[in-house]
């Protein structure tokens, strides 16, 4: 092995010298007494003239590593560069390996060496001991030509040496990493560097005795090869463990030159600084300085300010969702839901499905399944086998956040509270009726119908116990009962405050108008009494040409009825009359009789004993008529319309269209430009007449059908009553500006009228000056609501 | 354990009374914390020792003790650390029933006079009656045309009793009665309201009297015999042949008045002042009470108060009128203030319109009131709430009028009879 490494020229000295860059010194090899010498190492090495005496020197310095970085690389490894060992050593080393490898190795050196330029050591591939000698003398002669080239190399002329140069690549890597490889890098075109063949420790002291320049030589790692310091370089490696200054031609004692002396020079040199006083403050820096002394003062720059802090930990357990910027276009994908215990793989018992759940989850369509697993109990997570749908349901989660139509949805976020109209509280809106003060106890039939006096003080009620009964409304008294054969149908008092007469239908078409005794003061029982009077004057002069044009017979009652019954007078309809109505003045009544035909509406005239049908012929069945408060119009409901007549001019000025099924009545506000309607299908409708012809509102309050409507003439109220026995009060205010729709607010339904046989509240009517209400029901009881 | 704490809780309490006879030490006493008023009732009777124990009401700053001490204390937050100065009255005692006269119809008016012995009754037949203390009807004054709406005693010498009536048949009739000969007739009838005459009132000097009536006008009539005024008689063919019809003597017929107007609605109730015969107090449906000057017939202050005014009467004590309404309250008002709205007080309990009041003539603190909802309460206005109620048998019979005569509250409406009950105080 010795031999064979020495005859490729090859230094092996463990002390593998460097070039001055990245040198490692290392003497420490150099002590070791083993240390085989190989013997002719120094042909491939810039020898550097042995120094005898300085070997001793070094010697002390044992175990000193130094690594000196020195500026001039290029120039040294040029220098090295002509080392072809490089090349060389290959071999020794594949061959220091078992013979077993050797044709593999053999095939790669091959492989290697087409590539290289000299072919001289092809030879060598299966050196045996044998040639040992050739290859030593090419060593020999290879030795004797280096020394001619390294002048040249030493022009700092690199052609040349770029081909032979076997230069490691692998730059500033420790070397330790090549130490388990046969390679310690890799040259310029990737070959492989092969280590430099080391002999064992005895030839290494041979080598090194052998050497006179072992002393000297160091060995560089990343060429594996040895190095021979010349004298100046020992001389630097002397100086540096001296503490010396390593430039020899250095000089820290020169003499000083004293710069500053007494001696006055032509021209004054200073080093002074410029005096403070001589400064000049710059106008620009101070306006930029002021910038920002502004910016702080005004806070706009704060000085110091922390830097933000942040979490030092993050939630792991938190929403994970970054918060991101609001767009339009981001919808975030819906998450889905947590596991949760069942989905452990070792729930507790109680979330493990018994026998008969297991059986009906599978009898489940999968679609159907409320989960898609059933819990399952494992011992260990090591025992949880594959899942094996996860790829389906990856899919199928794929899926879902592809195909869901995830747009974000504009919701109007409305309070519903805040689209409830603002209506005033019931409290705001008193007075009206809410509690019921007095039953007016006699009747023992169902009262139809009830009219007040003008003043309020009385009341007359009509009952299907063939009874018109007058009662004193204060106190729930019945002053005066009058007997008749048939229903009373209708009872209405004369709104004329300077009478007191009301009209009374009875049975099949019989109206009479009675005169109360003893309740009008004395000048209204005079001014009834003239009424009457001249009515039958008027009569009896208009003769038989008038009387042909009455459409009904008007007939005095007997004078014993005139005197204690207080008949007036009597007119006979051919068809039960079901509605009396009189105007304002009190000189005019209008009665209904729906299935007359085309004598259904007659307006009859007390004053003239006379009575007119106004209209020819009727479209519908008549429901109710009204007066107009104030103007001459005159208001016919039909079963589906109300229609709004002028009196003057005999016209047909509007046609209210309810839209109920069957109107059952009907009430004008005393201003004359509101109606309500009733119905018998619940509804109330409540038409402006300025506005339209359609209801303004049509509310739907009760659960039975409407029987009567009607408005306060005073308060703000009307109401409502209906066969579910409740009235249903309304505070139903009517401005006075145009612009301004009447407000109608529900404030209270009054109950206690009992229904019998599916009849409630019949009839319903305000009293003319307080905001009481009175009723009349199925139940045969008049009330007061207070 | 909170139970047994209060009982063991003691408060510091000092009894002060006006009434002499029953005074005790003034010094302050520890009486438990959960006494009421039954409680320190024993506690005074106690230290005042008397053979007969007296029952006490308790005052609390003015204001009935009607819970326990320590709750009243409670409600007042008011500390138990303090002496409470506690006065003391001798409390009234509930009202016992001493006799009902039964009458044929509904009574609409009743009146007493304790210093005669004598009740008058108003009633819907059209009669007044009057009664004496054993229940006998000693007379029955026929001659209205209609239901007697109220009525009223006039000056009472020995021999004769002048009472007063007003009818739906918008009259007012004068009666004499005679005590000697158990006879009455009809002193005159006053005609010239024009609606029915719902109150009828008498000046304490019987010189004059006031009528109320639904045609909203008030008339003050003088009680003298009208023949002695330059009155015409106001006969009309009509009436006259009415009034024969009505089998009726020809009577003196009264027309002169002096006619009071300002109301707007049907005038329900008419009340002289107690001591100014000059001043007259109305209420009616026109939500007004009003205060009138007599001699200058003019309306001198109004008070409103946004319900129907149905009764109204004053006490002769504190001059305080009280006045019951369509709303089921009593107020109180004090007519000397001139503010238009000047309730002092409502007395809430009713359960329906508080058709009459009447002030007891003892107490400046006590009065009664009938109600539709057939009770006869009587109120102190110191306490919250009623005193006592006297229910009638019916509950849907009416009470339309109640007096306070003397020690006996009067009561009828609907029920047909006259109640008496015995009230001290």
């Amino acid at each position: 092995m010795r031999d064979r490494r020495t005859g490729n020229g090859f230094k092996v000295a463990d002390t593998s010298a460097t070039k001055s860059n990245g040198a490692k010194f290392v003497r420490k090899e150099t002590n070791k007494p083993d240390t085989l010498k190989s013997e002719p190492v120094k042909s491939n090495k810039r020898t550097a003239p042995a120094e005898e005496e300085s070997e001793d020197e070094l010697e002390d310095f044992g175990d000193v590593d130094i690594d000196i970085e020195s500026d001039d690389d290029e120039e040294i490894q040029e220098g090295d560069v002509d080392d072809s060992d490089g090349d060389i050593d290959e071999f020794p080393e594949e061959n220091e390996k078992d013979q077993d490898e050797n044709t593999l190795v053999g095939e790669e050196g091959e492989e290697e060496e087409e590539e290289e330029e000299s072919d001289d050591y092809m030879a060598g591939d299966s050196l045996d001991e044998e040639d040992w000698n050739e290859e030593v003398k090419t060593s020999e002669k290879k030795d004797s030509d280096k020394p001619d080239r390294l002048p040249e190399i030493e022009a700092d002329y690199d052609s040349d040496s770029s081909t032979e140069d076997v230069e490691n690549t692998v730059g500033k890597v420790p070397m330790e990493w090549y130490d388990d490889f046969p390679h310690i890098g890799y040259d310029i075109d990737g070959k492989r560097v092969l280590r430099p063949a080391k002999g064992d420790e005895l030839e290494k002291f041979l080598s090194t005795m052998d050497d006179p320049d072992s002393w000297r030589s160091v060995a560089v790692d990343k060429e594996g090869k040895d190095v021979v310091l010349n004298d100046e370089e020992l001389d630097i490696i002397r100086r540096l463990q001296g503490g010396d200054i390593p430039d020899a031609a250095y000089d820290p004692y020169e003499p000083t030159i004293e710069w500053f002396s007494s001696k006055k020079e032509v021209m004054p040199l200073s080093a002074a600084p410029e005096p403070k006083s001589r400064f000049i403050p710059s106008k620009w820096e101070a306006k930029k300085i002021m910038k920002i002394v502004r910016a702080i003062r005004t806070g706009r720059i704060v000085p110091r300010k922390p830097a933000s802090e942040k979490p030092r930990f993050y939630n792991l357990w938190g929403d994970d969702e970054q918060p991101r910027e609001d767009h339009i276009m981001q919808v975030p994908a819906p998450k889905m839901k947590l596991p949760d215990h069942d989905e452990s793989y070792n729930p507790p018992e109680e979330y493990l499905p018994t026998e008969e759940e297991i059986k009906e989850w599978e009898e489940l369509d999968p679609e159907d399944r409320p989960k898609n697993y059933l819990p399952q109990k494992f011992n260990s997570l090591r025992q949880v086998p594959a899942y094996n749908r996860f790829i389906q349901e990856r899919f199928e989660r794929c899926l879902d956040l592809y195909l869901a139509p995830r747009v974000r949805k504009n919701r109007l976020n409305i309070d519903p509270d805040s689209l409830i109209p603002k209506l005033p509280s019931p409290k705001d809106l008193q007075p009206f009726p809410t509690q019921q003060s007095i039953s007016y106890e006699g009747h023992t039939g169902r009262i139809r119908c009830f009219s007040l006096d003008p003043v309020g003080l009385y009341m007359v009620s009509g009952s299907d116990d063939n009874t018109v009964k007058l009662w004193e409304i204060s106190t729930g008294r019945c002053l005066k009962t009058w007997k008749f054969d048939s229903v009373i149908h209708s009872v209405a008092w004369n709104p004329n405050r300077e009478l007191c007469v009301f009209a009374v239908s009875v049975g099949h078409g019989n109206v009479i108008l009675i005169a109360p005794p003893r309740i009008g003061s004395p000048e209204q029982t005079t001014l009834t009494d003239q009424y009457f009077q001249q009515g039958y004057a008027a009569m009896s002069t208009a003769g038989d040409d008038k009387d042909a044009k009455n459409p009904i017979p008007w007939v005095k009652p007997s004078e014993e009825d005139q005197e204690n019954l207080g008949y007036r007078v009597q007119l006979s309809h051919t068809q039960a009359v079901k509605q009396i109505t009189w105007h304002r003045k009190g000189d005019y009544f209008a009665t209904v009789a729906p299935d007359a035909k085309n004598l259904a509406v007659l307006i009859h005239q007390i004053t003239k004993y006379q009575s007119q049908a106004p209209f020819r012929k009727l479209k519908g069945l008549v429901q109710r008529v009204m007066f107009h408060p104030i103007k001459p119009l005159f208001f016919v409901a039909t079963q589906l319309y109300v229609r709004v007549y002028n009196l003057m001019k005999q016209e047909l000025l509007k046609t209210l269209q309810s839209g109920v099924k069957w109107i059952s009545s009907l009430d004008v506000h005393p201003g004359g430009d509101n109606v309500i309607v009733g119905s018998y299908d619940k509804r109330l409708c409540w038409f402006d007449l300025d506005l339209s012809s359609r209801p303004y509102k049509t509310l739907r309050y009760h659960s039975q059908a409407i029987r009567q409507v009607t408005f306060h003439k005073r308060y703000p109220l009307f109401a409502s009553s209906s066969d579910d026995g409740s009235i249903q009060i309304f505070h139903g205010m009517v401005y006075n500006d145009l612009l301004q729709n009447p407000l109608i607010v529900p404030v209270k339904i009054l109950r206690g009228h009992s229904v019998v046989s599916s009849l409630g509240v019949l009839d319903i009517e305000f009293h003319p000056t307080q905001p009481w209400i009175l009723s009349s029901g199925a139940d045969h009881t008049l009330r007061l609501w207070t | 354990m909170s139970m047994a704490e209060t009982e063991l809780e003691q408060v510091q309490v000092r009894f002060t009374t006006q009434q002499q006879e029953y005074a005790i030490t003034e010094s302050a006493i520890f009486v438990p914390a959960n006494f009421k008023r039954y409680g320190l009732s024993g506690i005074v009777n106690h230290l005042l020792g008397k053979d007969k124990p007296v029952p006490f009401d308790f005052l609390i700053n003015g204001e009935l003790l009607r819970t326990s001490v320590a709750q009243y204390l409670a409600a007042n937050n008011l500390s138990t650390e303090n002496v409470i100065s506690i006065e003391y009255v001798e409390s009234m005692l509930p009202p016992t029933p001493v006799s009902a006269f039964q009458h044929d119809d509904w009574i609409s008016s009743v009146k007493g006079k304790h210093t005669s012995q004598l009740f008058l009754t108003g009633s819907y037949d059209s009669m007044v009656r009057l009664w004496n203390m054993s229940g006998e009807c000693v007379a029955t004054l026929e001659g209205h045309a209609d239901a007697v709406k109220s009525v009223a005693f006039g000056s009472i010498t020995d021999n004769e009793a002048v009472v007063f009536s007003s009818s739906l048949d918008q009259t007012v009739m004068a009666w004499t009665y005679s005590f000697l000969d158990s006879t009455y007739k009809v002193l005159y009838q006053c005609k010239g309201h024009k609606g029915a005459v719902e109150s009828v009132a008498v000046d304490s000097s019987n010189t004059q009297f006031a009528t109320a009536s639904a045609d909203s006008t008030l008339r003050v009539w003088a009680t003298r015999d009208p023949s002695e005024e330059d009155s015409i008689e106001y006969l009309d063919t009509k009436n006259k042949k009415r009034r024969k019809t009505a089998g009726q003597d020809s009577h003196k017929i009264k027309t002169f008045s002096q006619t009071l107007n300002g109301h707007v609605g049907p005038v329900t109730s008419v009340i002289f002042d107690n001591n100014n015969s000059n001043t007259v107090y109305s209420g009616g449906w026109d939500h007004s009470v009003r205060m009138w000057d007599v001699e200058q017939q003019v309306n001198v202050t109004t008070k409103n108060c946004e319900k129907v005014v149905l009764d109204i009467a004053q006490s002769n004590q504190s001059k305080m009128i009280a006045t019951g309404h369509g709303d089921k309250v009593i107020r109180i008002w004090d007519p000397r203030t001139d503010d238009s709205v000047a309730v002092n007080m409502t007395l809430p309990g009713h359960s329906n319109w508080v058709s009459s009041v009447s002030w007891s003539p003892n107490s400046e603190f006590t009065l009664c009131s009938g109600s539709y909802d057939s009770t006869v309460r009587i109120w102190d206005i110191r306490s919250k709430g009623s005193l006592f109620t006297i229910q009638e048998e019916d509950k849907s019979d009416k009470v339309f009028s109640v007096d306070w005569d003397g020690d006996k509250i009067l009561s009828g409406g609907e029920d047909k009879k006259l109640n008496i009950h015995q009230a001290k105080i």
